[in-house]
């Protein structure tokens, strides 16, 4: 196996809201208390639905937020705690691709300026160096070097979404982390943008950490995958096994109703329609966070909080009742 | 409800002693300005300059200084002014009061109705003729200065054709509504249309760009898609959002208008109101008149920022306080 | 039907034919551009603009709805054909408490007094399961969450009783869960109503499972119409072999995914021929030469002889 890269621990994100005009302030835990580590050259894939916390906590590793408490440790470095010049050097290793590849590219700026930058900032080569990295970088991720004079309001939203990704490689990063990168696309160019992040980690042995709303989309490229409820994990296992058998009620509900095609192939799994919505992060439920949908909840559930527990084949699984198959 | 009210007025407290504060140093601590020399006159010996300052206090600390002028500006309220000795500051302020207010609010109803008209009209009849006439007319009557219309109105109305069809509007003043209601509006509807042309303008085409961009929301796709006709879709749907900018608007216009803006037209038509009082205390120097009136503007920006703060809450069901 | 703009005249929806049966779902699947909700749009006069031109003929009932005055349309809309769209976050006025809005719409249509419409909003809104609704007919939008936003939208789309509903994405924006819950409701509500619904979506796994008969478009034009089962297990149109390969999926291994190169087909600038053609792998001489849709109860407008097409699917599916 594999050394560890990234190391989260207990990582805890508080927001502090004024909400209601009496001036009073709610705290609200986006991310509680979520561990785990990802070894080099794997995808670990992150679900769940929106408001579960999982862009706070993509936020929290890059170091964009700073955490509430915990750790996060990348290549053995704890970066928690470091200052912005100390995490410099560590943060050029772990790029970011977003959702959204239209806001995220200056439009005032040609793509192949955008894709230059971050070696200019970091003082990478000469402008001739740059200049022919960018253009290596824009045949790695499938586009024409002759568009690198373009704007991007010139191109369509997977080209955009490449520009992206030429942009996070262009410092040869060990990890990537993307949230939501393809959400945005159409199903085709979805696909395309899959398939190419998949070329390049067998290509440059990139890490990924991918998050996602979709399930299949995740289940397509992870190796290991975590679900996240109100901020906390609540499951973690390999692809197969998650997705095979999951342990977790909400994960069992949440891969039932996951429209599937319909084409002989498919499972044929009971639908289990939870009831209600997520709660609000800021009124979270006493005991476990599921047990006020949850179809299997007991007495326990309310008063007592389920800690994250790791089997022998390492799946982890935070439940009272877990399901054994 | 109450917390939004203790907070409003812990916030116009705040603002008022900071611009008390504020003025009072830019008057008073300004090196070269020696109220004392004013006071006393321009052939004043050092020994009568001095006597006055002593006499008027203005030897203490400047903290205390301050701490009187607000006692005798607000608490006793005798305080006088520096150039026509004897003349309280107070009185002048509520005799300048109600010109302002009587010009300022009537020409508010005028510019919101024709603003919010011509606003209307123009988005709904866009992309044909009318559209882009109101929008010139609006354009138009934005660019026009203040009193370069007030002077043309006078001369129109009290020169050549004061003897024909304007022999109804009466010469320039101001009569008191508790003296005569007629008279108060006729001598004042001149004024009030000078000074809503300008803000007409502007809010007939401030509102048209809102209702154009409501008009493409998808609430207004779903307003349509349950069969409700066009006119109910931009008066009901459309307009009551896009009024909630134009609140906020109105809010500092009329703040600022109230608080001594509408000056220009005070002294074009001869209105005795604050403006005019400002105006002419900064001429002369005369602190004590200044502070008077600034704070009597502050208030009013204040108020009518409150106001506004209640009126959006009316409107916009998501701004509104538990 | 076209769209003049000033980049030139635009077909945004061009050769559409389908029929909707009472009682049945009919889905419309599509990428960006292809036309789908436009089509839609058109035919209930949704798209005001003087450059909009439409061209052919639209039956409801039997009767033509096509150029008719928007006084008549109106009639139509909201109750007898109601409409629900995709973001529930902006398609409620923001203003107006969610029960006014749907008493608006029952007022509109009926002679209904403004007591009588909120008792029938109190009552619709528990109809679509909404907890407490004698409370919730009284807030805003932005007090009720996304699901139940949406619910309040159906709500108000049935509030007329309409025979035919036109869903555009109505669960896009939606969370996995949230979106079981609203195709679960309208599910139940079609088959206690017998309403005819259309649903346009990008989501070929919505569509397989909701839908009676599916209509594929690419670039404004239908590329094949098939049953549900028809369409997912012997898909004939090369794009849309495209797009189900393109879905990954939550039951096989981890394997590259069948893609289509390039991008859709922008309506601004729809090939000649076939409008697929540049992006199939499949495609020859005759595709320059534009196909008609053609099949019995399964059509599609591919040049490719039927065997070709059974075993180009059938090495598709095996590699896969």
């Amino acid at each position: 196996m594999s050394e560890v890269i990234l190391d989260v621990q207990d990582v805890t994100k508080t927001f502090t809201v004024r909400h209601g005009g009496a001036g009073a302030r709610g705290r609200i835990q986006a991310v509680g208390g979520v561990s785990f580590e990802i070894r080099r050259g794997e995808t670990l894939g992150i679900v769940g639905e929106s408001g579960c916390g999982k862009s706070t906590l993509a936020r929290c590793i890059a170091q964009l937020l700073p955490v509430s408490s915990g750790s996060v440790a990348f290549n053995g470095v704890t970066l928690t705690g470091l200052s912005r010049r100390q995490l410099r050097s560590h943060r050029r290793e772990m790029q970011l691709v977003f959702q959204d590849p239209y806001a995220s590219l200056n439009p005032r700026r040609t793509v192949g300026d955008i894709v230059a930058e971050p070696m200019r900032v970091h003082h990478r080569g000469t402008s001739e160096q740059i200049r022919d990295r960018v253009a290596d970088l824009f045949r790695l991720v499938g586009l024409d070097v002759s568009s690198l004079v373009r704007y991007p309001h010139e191109f369509s939203g997977g080209q955009r979404q490449r520009i992206g990704i030429a942009r996070a490689l262009a410092l040869n990063p060990q990890l990537i982390i993307a949230d939501e990168p393809v959400s945005a696309l159409d199903v085709s160019v979805q696909a395309q943008v899959l398939n190419l992040m998949a070329d390049l980690q067998d290509e440059l042995g990139l890490t990924y950490l991918f998050i996602a709303h979709d399930l299949g989309v995740v289940r397509h490229v992870s190796d290991r995958v975590g679900v996240m409820y109100l901020g906390e994990l609540v499951e973690m296992a390999s692809a197969e096994a998650l997705y095979q058998a999951p342990a977790h009620p909400y994960t069992e509900a949440l891969l039932s109703v996951a429209p599937e095609l319909d084409d002989g192939r498919a499972r044929t799994r009971e639908r289990i329609v939870l009831a209600g919505d997520v709660p609000d992060p800021s009124d979270k439920p006493e005991g476990c966070p599921f047990h006020p949908r949850c179809p299997v909840a007991q007495d326990i559930c309310r008063r007592v909080k389920p800690t994250l527990e790791v089997a022998d084949d390492g799946r982890a699984v935070a439940c009272h009742f877990p399901r054994r198959r | 409800m109450l917390w939004f009210a203790v907070r409003r007025i812990t916030s116009a407290i705040l603002v008022m002693f900071s611009i008390s504060v504020l003025v009072f140093l830019i008057f008073f601590a300004t090196p070269g300005v020696d109220p004392a020399a004013r006071i006393a006159g321009r052939s004043a010996t050092p020994a009568i300059i001095a006597q006055v300052r002593h006499a008027f206090g203005l030897d203490r600390p400047l903290p205390i200084r301050w701490a009187l002028m607000m006692d005798h500006l607000f608490i006793k309220q005798d305080l006088s002014s520096y150039v026509n000795i004897g003349s309280r500051v107070v009185p002048q302020i509520t005799q300048a009061a109600p010109v302002t207010l009587s010009l300022v609010i009537g020409a508010a109803v005028i510019w919101m109705i024709l603003g919010v008209a011509g606003g209307v009209i123009a988005a709904a009849n866009r992309g044909r003729f009318i559209d882009p006439i109101i929008m010139f007319v609006g354009i138009a009557a934005v660019s026009v200065p203040a009193y370069w219309l007030g002077e043309v109105v006078n001369l129109i109305t009290q020169g050549g054709l004061h003897h024909s069809i304007f022999s109804w509007v009466p010469p320039s003043g101001f009569v008191p509504l508790t003296q005569s209601p007629g008279e108060w509006a006729l001598h004042l509807i001149m004024p009030w249309l000078t000074l809503a042309a300008l803000y007409a303008g502007i809010y007939a085409r401030v509102l048209r760009a809102e209702l154009v961009n409501a008009l493409n929301e998808d609430y207004v796709r779903t307003a349509r898609a349950k069969g409700l006709s066009e006119r109910r879709i931009l008066l009901r749907h459309a307009l009551r959002c896009s009024l909630i900018p134009i609140v906020s608007l109105f809010g500092l216009d009329f703040g600022a208008l109230v608080g001594g803006a509408a000056l220009l037209t005070e002294v074009v038509f001869g209105l005795p109101g604050v403006g005019l009082l400002t105006y002419t205390s900064l001429q002369n120097l005369d602190l004590p008149v200044i502070m008077g009136c600034v704070m009597y503007g502050a208030f009013f920006v204040v108020l009518a920022n409150a106001v506004v703060d209640i009126a959006y809450a009316f409107l916009d069901p998501r701004v509104r306080v538990v | 039907m076209s769209f003049a703009t000033r980049a030139g005249v635009i077909r945004a929806v061009d050769g559409l034919s389908m029929s909707v049966e009472r009682g049945e779902t009919v889905g419309i699947v599509g990428e960006s551009g292809s036309g789908k909700s436009v089509s839609m749009y058109s035919i209930l006069g949704l798209l005001r603009d003087a450059n909009v031109t439409i061209e052919g003929s639209v039956l409801f009932e039997g009767r033509e709805i096509l150029g008719r005055p928007d006084s008549e349309l109106r009639a139509i809309r909201g109750k007898d054909i109601a409409m629900i769209f995709q973001d529930p976050m902006t398609a409620l006025t923001p203003v107006y408490t969610v029960g006014w809005q749907i008493a608006e719409q029952i007022r509109q249509h009926t002679g209904a007094s403004k007591k009588q419409a909120r008792k029938r909003a109190i009552e619709l809104l528990a109809e679509v399961a909404i907890p407490d609704p004698a409370r919730r007919v009284d807030q805003y939008p932005h007090e009720f969450s996304g699901g139940m936003r949406q619910r309040a939208m159906i709500a108000m789309a049935l509030s007329c009783e309409p025979s035919l509903i036109i869903a555009d994405e109505p669960t896009t924006a939606l969370d996995v869960t949230t979106q079981a819950q609203i195709l679960e409701l309208l599910g139940q509500l079609q088959q206690k109503r017998g309403s005819s619904i259309v649903m346009i979506t990008h989501d070929m796994g919505v569509i397989s499972e909701v839908a009676h008969r599916v209509v594929v478009m690419y670039a404004g034009r239908p590329a094949e119409i098939g049953t549900r089962t028809q369409l997912v297990r012997e898909p004939r149109h090369p794009y849309t072999w495209g797009l189900l390969g393109a879905v990954p999926r939550l039951d096989s291994k981890r394997t590259r995914l069948i893609t289509i190169p390039g991008t859709p087909a922008s309506p601004l600038d729809v090939p000649e021929g076939c409008a697929f053609a540049p992006r199939c792998a499949y495609r020859f001489d005759r595709c320059e030469e534009r196909p008609a849709l053609h099949g019995d109860d399964h059509l599609d407008a591919c040049w490719l002889e039927e065997p070709d097409k059974v075993r180009l699917r059938r090495a598709i599916e095996e590699a896969s």
